[in-house]
């Protein structure tokens, strides 16, 4: 039996770069043909009467071509299944992804953020709270598997797949009912990237209206940042996926202290003694904890300090040639991105999803999507812009 | 001979497989194999997590292993129980994508037949494992009897 059967792979980063290089050009042509020829075609090819349509009325923009060309290469072209001459490279486009938010916080002083974060957090905190009851509520009353109804809660409150799989072994959840929770999550994740930006339009919401209810109300971050992305591909201090990732840092951030939680909770009502081993909050921290928010961090930090010249911020001297620079960057490293992260979605998985986890991820995503946007509009003269 | 080759997954969706697969042997007088695959497609399942510290990523794909080795075990046990004293039956686990694994198994094989359950590798496989049958008898030219 091989070691590697279900691993990620675990050779170095500099061994990995020439393997890569096949996904990789494969990737970056895709953005190069939509940013130079896909899109400026959209802006002028003329389709019910109407100059620019799919861009003025069905939204249409780099991102989520991006993401639907992703998809199709997975699951049309491919056949379902990434070729082996790919993975790498469509695998190393995470990395880009997480090279774009640390850059992100050069959109950001520490004053901003703070700012921002006290919203954030409070409207976190809430809607976390919120997911968690309902999912232990709903987990009671489906009489759902304990350790599935722990890694479903922190899936829907926190950040969607990423918090499903810190969370299963913790709570000893069987791999096959994490795989339905991923679906769902999934599922309802990508519905809402397609449906967000139109409904963002119809009700006219700002940029902060908008990233703040998307930054709430998508069950799973990759979503976020496409959601916010395809209502407003600027890149900039005050647009929706400024607002919408400092609301997901702050889910991010959580993803240990919710793990540790859910955990105390399984294990006060569990029978026996189980084979997971229990792990203080300490050690979850050093396991769990995304280094790539240390760099956003930083950046925010050196930000602040002027390393890169002015921000750009509203009513302040204009960005530096620098921050301009990394705006330019940030659009490209996105859309990359948001390629490969297309090719990661496979449409048979999605369309076997079902039972118990699906009605209850539904319920709580759909209560959290149109309450978090309920709330927002609610509070819209208290959000703070930056 | 090709043998009749049976996808056994340690629980209830594969015990009547079984037990048609082994008639089928008996009848037949052909050789009978079980087979368990372990998934190796989870690292690509999770693949849309972007944000995953690499060891909360890693540590995941260890625990689904862990349980993919302890129903390989399980798969294995159900297989030597049943088919105690049944003439050249043999057990194998290979690695792979579920779908392409047992299809290549079967025609490295050459054997004359595939039995699984409706729902076998549904308690430790992906959501796509519940299409498993379907997609084997529509790729394999040998007969697929899904129980």
């Amino acid at each position: 039996m091989s070691d590697a059967a279900v691993s990620g792979g675990g050779s170095g980063f500099l061994q990995k770069l020439p393997g890569a290089i096949p996904g990789l050009v494969l990737i970056v042509g895709t953005m190069v043909v939509i940013r130079y020829w896909i899109e400026p075609w959209m802006s002028s090819a003329v389709l019910f009467d109407q100059k620019g349509w799919l861009v003025k009325v069905v939204h249409l923009n780099y991102i989520l071509l991006g993401i639907i060309f992703g998809m199709i290469y997975r699951n049309v072209i491919f056949g379902g299944k990434l070729p082996n001459l790919f993975v790498d490279g469509f695998r190393l486009s995470r990395l880009f992804i997480k090279t774009g938010i640390i850059l992100l916080g050069s959109l950001y002083t520490v004053q901003a953020i703070v700012q921002l974060g006290a919203i954030a957090i409070f409207l976190i905190g809430g809607f976390v709270i919120l997911s968690v009851v309902m999912v232990l509520w709903l987990g009671r009353l489906f009489s759902m598997d304990r350790s599935m109804t722990g890694v479903l809660a922190n899936a829907c409150s926190i950040c969607g797949v990423s918090a499903a799989i810190a969370t299963a072994p913790a709570v000893e959840a069987k791999p096959a009912h994490v795989a339905y929770a991923v679906a769902t999550i999934l599922g309802f994740g990508i519905l809402t990237m397609f449906i967000s930006p139109f409904i963002g339009h119809a009700l006219d919401l700002t940029d902060l209206q908008y990233g703040a209810w998307v930054g709430t109300g998508i069950l799973n971050s990759g979503q976020v940042l496409a959601a916010s992305l395809a209502f407003n591909p600027n890149i900039a201090p005050g647009t929706a996926v400024s607002v919408a990732e400092i609301w997901n840092i702050m889910r991010v951030i959580s993803i240990p202290f919710a793990v540790f939680a859910v955990t105390v909770w399984y294990w006060a009502g569990a029978q026996g003694n189980g084979g997971a081993e229990r792990k203080t909050i300490g050690q979850l921290f050093v396991e769990k904890f995304p280094v790539f928010v240390l760099g956003f961090l930083v950046m925010v930090i050196l930000t602040s300090i002027g390393a890169f010249g002015d921000v750009g911020m509203k009513g302040g001297p204009a960005a530096s040639a620098t921050i301009k620079m990394l705006r330019l960057w940030m659009t490209w490293i996105f859309g990359i991105g948001l390629v490969g992260l297309g090719g990661y979605i496979d449409v048979r998985e999605l369309a076997q999803a079902g039972g118990t986890p699906l009605k209850v991820g539904l319920i709580v995503g759909v209560t959290k999507y149109v309450l978090a946007l309920l709330v927002v509009l609610a509070i819209r003269d208290y959000l703070v812009a930056i | 001979m090709g043998a009749i080759v049976v996808a056994v997954d340690g629980t209830e969706a594969s015990a009547l497989a079984l037990a048609r697969a082994r008639e089928l042997a008996a009848q037949q007088s052909r050789p009978l194999t079980g087979v368990f695959v372990i998934d190796a497609g989870w690292a690509d399942f999770i693949g849309n997590d972007w944000q995953s510290s690499r060891n909360a990523r890693q540590g995941f794909l260890d625990y689904v292993r862990g349980d993919q080795e302890r129903h390989s075990e399980c798969a294995r046990i159900q297989f030597s129980e049943v088919c105690a004293g049944t003439p050249d039956a043999s057990f194998r686990i290979v690695a792979g994508e579920p779908l392409d694994a047992l299809a290549e198994f079967v025609e490295h094989e050459d054997a004359a037949a595939l039995v699984m359950g409706r729902d076998s590798f549904t308690a430790c496989g992906r959501p796509s494992a519940k299409r498993l049958g379907k997609l084997l008898a529509r790729r394999l030219r040998q007969p697929v009897y899904v129980i």
